[in-house]
């Protein structure tokens, strides 16, 4: 009896909260965007963005009821005491020097970085813990993060929304990589889940996994931080921004000529905007029908912003989706004048590659490229992020600028740990002007146990990028967001002091020397037996005795030694 | 008297072998010679070394990562001379060979007088006929010369210290415990031997030999009741060494503010987690073995390295603690986790102090080829594994599994050789050419 009283009850108290939820208004928006910029090779980037603000706080309570933000999402954030969380997956590089910068970039495979709060209690429990709810979330390997693999780099990576307290102390902060990570459709479809339309309306319908694979590069991202609410700051919102980068290459895609739309890129045309969305925009980047090959718009776009941003100027044509009538399928398409003229490349100020230097499988190097194409002198800071199995050697790194070596302003580095953790390197540099600094240092190859390798031992093992920071001086090439902006539409006329970028070097990929996995029971068999022969002898030296004995010499071999001295003394009588 | 011309040539030698090492070591040679598995491992690598003193000098603990395996001590030290003086390193290296190799001389010669004498006590209860087994005043002199040749001239020990190993200073230690333990000196020695403990662990069974010389020179110059004397000794001995050893390891943990080093080198050294290959057994057993048995077999093979055959040999080589030493040192390098060629160099050098158990010993032909074979061996199958892809790792294993078989069949051939001159010795070498059919047997 008592039992069912108490049910009903507890029942009674469950419905006043969600009636007294359902009464307080929930303060959130929700904004899409697709970014469209014809690069100078060819390539088409296309960048989506959707954007959810809610003006909450950040408790782990705000997130028990939400309204357009995800709530399973929310839920992992709000139990793991998270401040900020960035993921992305990616497949295919990004080329900066060809490309310029994408809005977020990110490195190849699976990468996670999340701030916790200064409540958190054990941050490395937490830490996997999160990653591993996250890799149910959105089927990636986040299982994998742990110690041995993750870091709390000092310098790279900063809050990037607001922070309670003044000093950053990077204790909070874990990084991780996981370089081998194939992306595909199964991340996909749980990332669409999180979007308030799904992908049944909107922007997001355009995400269709066929054409999405089919790029050179395509990065999903996943970025939430707190943000002021308002310009005093004075309290908080919630901010999530979910992303796709794709880079399409129109010589595969394209039927012979550079024409591109919506229809083609994405096989689908636009049936109008999410329901739920505040903001719902097309922007197509029009700078290079100026310099480079000429195209042109249909329909015409309604209107065109110029902006100006670190003494760069761009051109942007805008389609506001909510405010076109569309029947049916809206398709935007750029036919150019000419067939095939790419735009004069003029590489971004700061680019760079990495590359594995040395032969056979005892030692190697890594050596890592930053081209300054500045007229001034740049910072950077470089993050190495080494895993376990290659152990760096800290006196081998070398940093030489234009054939002069260079000093490092700081230096982190805390050797790995075999099976523990990885090799953390964080170096901070100023680049002299229009210079190439080659930053290399020396590994060994590690002989690892047999059950270490993966399955296909031989194709060889990932090395996750560098992370390279710095503080462009210029806009050029730049199409980050501004730290204080949630949307694309922020980044127009954003002029700032400087503007940072984070560039991923390549992955690398190394053979390590193999066991031979068929013969664990031989091995140990004949190494058994060696020690055995020394066994043997030794305890027969050490327990027994010498004694003369009579040679009892088998009865078939006496019979054949008695013959043949026979026969020879025969021989000898005959002779 | 006599033997100033043989020091007279040995200094010659030193001469000879000093100009070898330093151009070698001035040579592009050197970097290669240094490289090798064979030669450097991950506990005695000079490139290890210049690692851990270069995060020590940057203010990083060397002992929290993976790459630093020396003690405290060496740290320190290692730290002074790369930063101080960087162009003398090469030439401490060589001096420091030379020195090894003036201390096992010094050690062989006063060895062949004390074998002598020991003779000269025991001739009367020698079997008859046993006059061509027995020492003359010639053999005195030239095994010390075999000694100091064999440690100078060893391309083993050459390319240890060429390569810039901290063998070399392991080597050192060692042969100064040999010295200091024949001397007699306890508290010399067992500083020594603590010294060498506290670089390579295994040198703690040098402890048993230690203490039965210490125990025998002093029973022998007293007259008091002897059995209480040797216990006594043997006692005071042990004390001595853990004491010694207790201080060493206070130090290295007041110099680096912390006993994170005890897991960085004890720990590296019995867990063995770098399973890169040497000239040992446990780097593939250990590769290929199954994560559930790492641990049993890890203790079947430490122990193997060290206490198996301690008690055992010690019983049967009690009357002869040199030869204990020398078979303890042989075992320990082919059993140790990660031995390298300059301690098999070490114990090939010992062995010309019994040269008059060469004519006993039957494998000689047998294991002088295993070397030479794979010696020659070992360098090309790594290169055809690592660098030209086209052999897997069981052709390695297979040439350092041979390579150690010999080391074994030289051990075990020597001791052999030992108790087949005693019994000679005792009943006459009548089983030798006599009419009737008998042979000896141990039984």
């Amino acid at each position: 009896m008592m039992v069912v009283l108490h049910t009903i009850f507890s029942g009674l108290l469950c419905l006043q909260c969600i009636s007294s939820v359902i009464c307080t208004p929930q303060k959130d928006y929700f904004d899409e965007e697709l970014l469209l910029k014809p690069l100078p090779s060819g390539h088409v980037y296309a960048y989506f963005q959707f954007t959810t603000l809610w003006d909450v706080d950040f408790e782990a309570t705000s997130f028990q009821h939400c309204h357009l933000f995800p709530r399973a999402l929310g839920e992992i954030v709000g139990r793991y005491n998270v401040q900020e969380l960035h993921i992305s997956l990616t497949e295919g590089l990004w080329r900066h020097e060809t490309w310029g910068y994408p809005v977020h970039d990110a490195a190849p495979g699976a990468e996670l970085w999340a701030w916790f709060k200064e409540s958190t209690k054990n941050i490395d429990k937490t830490w996997k813990e999160l990653a591993g709810a996250l890799s149910g979330l959105l089927c990636v390997s986040f299982n994998f993060v742990d110690a041995s693999n993750s870091l709390n780099p000092e310098f790279t990576f900063r809050p990037a929304g607001i922070v309670s307290s003044g000093a950053v102390n990077s204790s909070y902060l874990r990084y991780s990589t996981l370089p081998r990570e194939i992306v595909c459709t199964e991340n996909l479809t749980p990332w669409k889940k999180l979007l308030p339309c799904d992908a049944k309306k909107g922007l997001s319908t355009l995400l269709n996994a066929g054409h999405i694979h089919n790029t050179n590069y395509h990065s999903l991202g996943l970025h939430l931080r707190p943000v002021c609410r308002d310009t005093t700051c004075s309290q908080m919102s919630v901010e999530l921004r979910q992303t796709v980068s794709l880079v399409y290459d129109m010589v595969i895609l394209g039927t012979g000529n550079q024409d591109w739309s919506i229809k083609k890129l994405f096989g689908i045309g636009l049936s109008g905007a999410c329901p739920l969305a505040t903001m719902s925009n097309i922007y197509i980047d029009i700078a290079l029908n100026e310099t480079g090959a000429h195209f042109q718009l249909t329909p015409t776009p309604p209107a065109v912003i110029t902006s100006t941003r670190g003494g760069h100027k761009s051109k942007f044509a805008v389609y506001d989706i909510k405010a076109l009538d569309i029947d049916g399928m809206f398709n935007i398409a750029a036919v150019y004048s000419s067939s095939r003229v790419y735009g004069v490349n003029i590489p971004p100020v700061l680019f760079a590659n990495r590359y594995i230097i040395g032969y056979g499988q005892e030692r190697g190097g890594i050596v890592t490229k930053l081209h300054n194409g500045h007229w001034q002198a740049l910072d950077v800071v470089y993050l190495e992020n080494i895993p376990w199995f290659i152990p760096l050697y800290l006196h081998t790194l070398k940093i030489v600028a234009n054939g002069k070596e260079i000093k490092p302003l700081l230096k982190r580095f805390i050797p790995g740990k075999a099976r523990a953790r990885p090799y953390y390197l964080e170096v901070a540099l100023r680049l002299p002007a229009r210079s190439i600094t080659e930053i290399s240092l020396e590994f060994d190859y590690v002989f690892l146990k047999w059950q270490e390798y993966p399955p296909d031992a031989n194709h060889g093992f990932y090395i996750g990028a560098a992370v390279i920071t710095s503080l462009l001086p210029v806009g050029r090439n730049y199409t980050g967001l501004p730290q204080d902006g949630s949307t694309i539409t922020s980044s127009f006329n954003a002029s700032r002091d400087g503007y940072l970028v984070q560039l991923r070097t390549e992955t690398l990929i190394i053979t390590m020397p193999t066991p031979d996995f068929s013969m664990p029971y031989n091995v140990i068999c004949l190494t058994c037996t060696v020690i055995a022969l020394a066994f043997g002898p030794l305890h027969n030296i050490t327990t027994k005795r010498l004694r003369l004995k009579n040679k009892e010499q088998n009865y078939v071999i006496r019979w054949f030694k008695s013959k043949l001295t026979r026969s020879s003394e025969m021989k000898e009588k005959q002779s | 008297m006599k033997s100033q011309p043989m020091d007279n040539l040995v200094y010659l030698e030193y001469a000879v072998a000093g100009i070898i090492r330093y151009w070698l070591i001035n040579s592009d040679y050197k970097q290669t010679i240094g490289d090798r598995v064979e030669i450097s491992t991950s506990l005695n690598s000079w490139r290890k070394v210049t690692e851990g003193a270069y995060l020590y000098s940057e203010g990083i603990n060397p002992y929290v990562g993976d790459n630093f395996h020396e003690t405290p001590l060496g740290l320190i030290v290692f730290n002074k001379l790369i930063s101080h003086i960087p162009q003398w390193i090469g030439i401490i290296f060589i001096v420091c060979d030379l020195v090894t190799a003036h201390v096992l001389y010094r050690t062989a010669q006063t060895f062949m007088s004390e074998l002598f004498s020991r003779q000269m006590r025991k001739k009367e209860k020698y079997a008859k006929g046993t006059e061509t087994l027995l020492l003359k005043q010639s053999d005195l002199v030239l095994p010390p010369v075999y000694v100091a040749s064999a440690y100078l001239f060893n391309p083993y020990i050459i390319f240890s210290c060429v390569g810039q190993t901290t063998t070399v200073f392991a080597n050192l230690c060692l042969a100064f415990t040999f010295l200091l333990m024949i001397k007699g000196q306890r508290i010399a020695c067992c500083s020594v031997l603590a010294l060498a403990t506290l670089q390579s662990l295994y040198p703690a069974t040098l402890l048993v030999p230690a203490s039965i010389y210490l125990a025998r020179a002093e029973s022998s110059s007293s007259l008091e009741d002897k059995q209480s004397l040797r216990a006594s000794s043997c006692i005071l001995t042990v004390v001595t060494f853990i004491s010694a050893l207790l201080l060493l390891l206070y130090i290295s943990s007041e110099l680096t503010g912390g006993w994170e080093f005890l897991h960085a080198t004890y720990g590296f050294i019995l867990n063995v987690p770098d399973l890169r290959p040497n000239v040992g057994l446990f780097w593939y057993f250990f590769t290929e073995m199954f994560e559930n048995f790492r641990l049993l077999f890890i203790c079947v093979f430490q122990i193997n390295a060290t206490l198996l055959y301690l008690v055992p040999l010690t019983f049967r080589l009690h009357d002869e603690p040199m030869l204990l030493a020398a078979s303890l040192t042989a075992l320990m390098a082919v059993f140790k986790s990660y031995p390298s060629l300059g301690d098999v160099g070490f114990y090939l050098a010992l062995l010309p102090m019994w040269k008059h158990l060469f004519n006993f010993m039957q494998q000689g032909f047998v294991v002088g080829c295993s070397f030479l074979i794979t010696s020659a061996m070992g360098p090309i199958v790594w290169h055809l594994w690592i660098y030209s892809r086209s052999a897997n790792a069981n052709f390695y294993f297979g040439v350092t599994l041979a390579f150690a078989t010999a080391q074994i069949f030289l051990v075990t051939d020597i001791l052999l050789a030992y108790i087949n001159r005693e019994f000679s010795l005792y009943h006459g070498l009548h089983h030798k050419g006599s009419g009737k059919t008998t042979k000896l047997v141990l039984e």
